[in-house]
């Protein structure tokens, strides 16, 4: 069971007209495992992560998740599958409450019917209690407990970065795909982002597709590397050794780097 | 507390005929009609989020399923009720569907088409509608249980006091609706719905409910009006309607249970006030909804709620 990964990406390919922005990537992310996408921008991050998570359809590949195929998939049933997402740009339900955000990303796992939530039956009314109590008890986690009944629009980034990570815990996921968790967050909050990924990990056992472009976190957390340049891969491995590979410190840099460096 | 002053509150207006003569109780009577169709627009406009011209042709879909089922069939009220909500429920999962892939402007746009296209039919298929002079439609008449008759809806105050039962037990519903995950759902969708896909919540269904939910409403609103009014003409669903449900909506405050029903009872309420200028109530209706989208985004309500926030 433990060879299965939970994600493989075999050869997506993706154009926007004449762009390729994704060109033939695989990739696989094992269970238990941080894998890291890196590259530097406009490389393809971002329409990978939509690939995967379904918000983009893919011209061409296929996408395996927990041993099914799931390429043609709409994203809300790639979410019901076990596949959380946070955003580059921040999303969040705005006139909703923290807790209510929690909720809403939590009611594909519930079990009473729509209809049993309307008429109050006991057993869904007691479902609903359990479940903003696991609400509660994972915003602790975060510290963010007081804040649950607030709406997320008076809360700052790095509280609301923190929000987006409970919202895919609370959906108890297989995968977790995190887009740039780190943008925008001060370098203490960085340090506590890298802490608490850890943590999800060792925890709860999750699998992390991690899109960073702050090379620190992709170094304190990733197993393995994938690096992205114009929608190609261009190297893959740990990330010691992939950080010191030529190609992707040219793809990074530029090739006058030395150049300039010597200057 | 709250369900007390409730309670006071619809036991006030079910002692309003006493008090007042027939001409007021018949306002009130629309008035009631009103807050059934604006709560009813409220549930897809101001909860989910898809905005809705149409709410005034599911009225008159309503109507005229009672109509033409009790000319045809010879059916009464209680049997047709629940036709007319359903036809109108289905009407709207129709309209529904262009809305899964039209927002804003666009999707308004084929509101305003479909309400055309019922009033057209409407007015114009005249061997089964009747054309522009309408169909008569009989009173709701003695309702009995077990051959014993309970009490008869004939006269105007008794259909104002069984509308008003069907209301409050409307309105009741719609909160329970809210309440419940659905309610949560819509505003997700009407919120961010790429978030709302992401997090699993199948879009798809969630537009479709509060379109089907909505028209329901107002269908139900029909078939009471069709018996109250002993007949129905093309006329009285027009664009208008649809129209001065969407002020009221607004004015009121969408996307709060209680906004709408102010604003039906406002907007009811306020011609009979104007004397000569009633004439221009589109006119006055246009320049509140002006000010109410520039000056008060949230409608009266919002307004209230930030000065109850500011002074507590």
């Amino acid at each position: 069971m433990t060879s299965v990964p939970v994600l493989e990406a075999k050869n997506l390919t993706r154009r926007f007209g004449g762009v390729v922005a994704v060109n033939d990537v695989s990739l696989r992310v094992g269970r238990s495992e941080i894998v890291g996408l890196i590259g530097p921008n406009g490389s393809g991050k971002s329409t990978m992560v939509n690939l995967i998570t379904g918000e983009l359809p893919a011209d061409g590949g296929r996408l395996i998740f927990d041993g099914a195929d799931i390429s043609s998939q709409p994203s809300y049933r790639r979410a019901r599958l076990g596949m959380a997402r946070s955003f580059q740009m921040l999303r969040l339900f705005l006139s909703l409450s923290v807790e209510e955000n929690l909720l809403l990303a939590h009611h594909i796992r519930m079990k009473s019917s729509m209809f049993d939530t309307i008429i109050a039956r006991r057993s869904a009314v007691e479902e609903e209690n359990s479940v903003r109590k696991r609400a509660r008890e994972l915003l602790a986690w975060f510290d963010l407990e007081e804040f649950a009944d607030n709406p997320v629009s008076a809360l700052s980034i790095g509280q609301q970065r923190m929000v987006e990570l409970a919202r895919g815990l609370i959906s108890e996921p297989k995968l977790f795909v995190l887009d740039e968790p780190a943008a925008g967050l001060s370098p203490p909050n960085v340090d506590r982002l890298i802490t608490l990924i850890h943590r999800m990990r060792d925890e709860f056992g999750m699998s992390i597709l991690l899109v960073e472009h702050d090379m620190r976190v992709v170094r304190d957390l990733c197993d393995h590397v994938v690096v992205l340049d114009s929608g190609v891969m261009i190297a893959k491995g740990i990330p010691e050794m992939v950080v010191k590979d030529p190609v992707v410190v040219e793809a990074y840099i530029g090739s006058g780097w030395k150049r300039r460096a010597k200057a | 507390m709250k369900k007390l002053a409730i309670l006071l509150v619809v036991a006030l207006v079910a002692a309003a005929p006493f008090v007042v003569g027939g001409y007021e109780t018949n306002v009130l009577m629309n008035a009631l009609l009103y807050v059934i169709l604006a709560t009813g627009l409220n549930l897809v406009a101001g909860y989910c989020g898809q905005f809705s011209f149409a709410q005034g042709a599911f009225y008159g879909i309503g109507a005229y399923t009672t109509a033409i089922l009790s000319r045809d069939l010879g059916t009464g009220f209680w049997f047709n009720f629940p036709v007319g909500i359903a036809v109108a429920g289905l009407f709207g999962l129709l309209l529904g569907i262009p809305a899964l892939r039209l927002k804003g402007h666009f999707l308004a746009i084929v509101t305003i088409a479909f309400q055309t296209i019922v009033y057209l039919t409407l007015s114009q298929w005249t061997s089964f509608t009747g054309g522009q002079t309408g169909l008569p439609v009989p009173s709701i008449g003695p309702v009995s249980l077990f051959g014993t008759t309970l009490f008869e809806i004939t006269s105007l105050r008794s259909y104002f006091w069984f509308t008003l039962v069907i209301a409050v037990i409307l309105l009741f519903a719609v909160w329970r609706l809210l309440q419940s995950r659905i309610g949560r759902e819509w505003i997700a969708i009407r919120d961010d719905e790429t978030l709302a896909s992401a997090v699993g919540l199948d879009t798809t269904r969630g537009k479709l409910t509060a379109f089907v939910g909505s028209a329901a409403l107002a269908g139900a609103a029909g078939v009471i009006t069709a018996h109250a009014m002993r007949g129905v003409t093309p006329d009285d669903f027009t664009i208008w309607i649809s129209a001065t449900v969407v002020a009221m909506m607004i004015v009121g405050g969408k996307g709060t249970f209680i906004g709408p029903i102010i604003g039906a009872v406002l907007l009811t309420s306020m011609p009979e006030f104007l004397g000569g200028f009633a004439e221009y109530k589109m006119f006055l209706f246009g320049v509140l909804l002006v000010i109410t989208v520039t000056l008060l985004p949230e409608g009266l309500i919002g307004r209230v709620r930030r000065l109850r926030e500011r002074f507590s």
